[in-house]
């Protein structure tokens, strides 16, 4: 097999989510299938108590923040050789409901090899890893969120 | 000595005040024996350190890490991106 120059793209950025350029980016003559999760902000929370969201302020330590996307990319490659290419983008500042807050990508020659659970792992690991926070405004006022995971050795 | 710089992040930066301090520590401390040393120069920080999450140059650094010269050190409760 020869060794492909396969594109990885990763930022932190305040611009809008450009869909089709990431896809673009990501995309070769081979690829076939992409699989894209994006994450919105939810202006009615309906898990649990019900409560409204005025907007979301993002946060964060973006240098660490860039390093953990590219190890979370890397960890998809070794997991899914199939995948091609691996768009990360995590929009910070002010962000109010509908608005898109992150995209995960990952593009590879068809739909059933692994692409669906490569997109999967990257959002569940961005969640746990990369140093990114968000603060929740509301009818009750200002909360942080914060997650759950805590970081081990190799993380 | 050694002088580190340490950066503040969401709900950590809200309680101590500022986003990032400069610091002189003695060679071969540790992460816990900081973190001991910025509970009291922050007590408002006590409760929240047991959880709060420390990077040294950039990657998750652990209790009995040692703090290398001229670090870059942040203190952040866990991540919440996406």
């Amino acid at each position: 097999m020869t060794l492909m120059n396969f594109p990885t793209v990763y930022s932190v950025t305040e611009a809008e989510i450009n869909l089709d350029k990431l896809l673009e980016e990501i995309t070769l003559t081979s690829s076939g299938a992409a699989a894209i999760f994006t994450g919105v902000v939810r202006g009615v929370t309906k898990r649990g108590e019900e409560r409204r969201t005025a907007y979301l302020e993002y946060e964060a330590y973006v240098p660490m923040a860039e390093a953990k996307m590219k190890q979370v990319a890397d960890e998809i490659r070794e997991r899914w050789n199939s995948v091609e290419g691996i768009a990360i983008v995590q929009r910070i500042g002010k962000l109010y409901p509908k608005t898109p807050t992150i995209l995960i990508a990952c593009t590879a020659a068809h739909r059933d090899t692994g692409v669906f659970e490569a997109a999967r792992y990257g959002i569940d690991r961005l969640k746990e890893i990369v140093p990114i926070w968000k603060k929740e405004v509301g009818e009750n006022g200002e909360t942080w969120i914060e997650g759950e995971y805590i970081p081990a050795s190799g993380d | 000595m050694n002088q580190i710089k340490i950066l503040f992040f969401a709900s950590i930066r809200d309680k101590v005040g500022t986003k990032s301090a400069e610091m002189n520590i003695p060679n071969g401390m540790t992460v816990s024996q900081l973190k001991e040393k910025l509970g009291e120069q922050y007590p408002q920080l006590k409760d929240a350190l047991k959880s709060t999450l420390v990077s040294v140059n950039r990657e998750y650094a652990f209790d009995d890490a040692f703090i290398p010269a001229d670090a870059e050190l942040a203190l952040f409760p866990p991540v919440s991106g996406g």
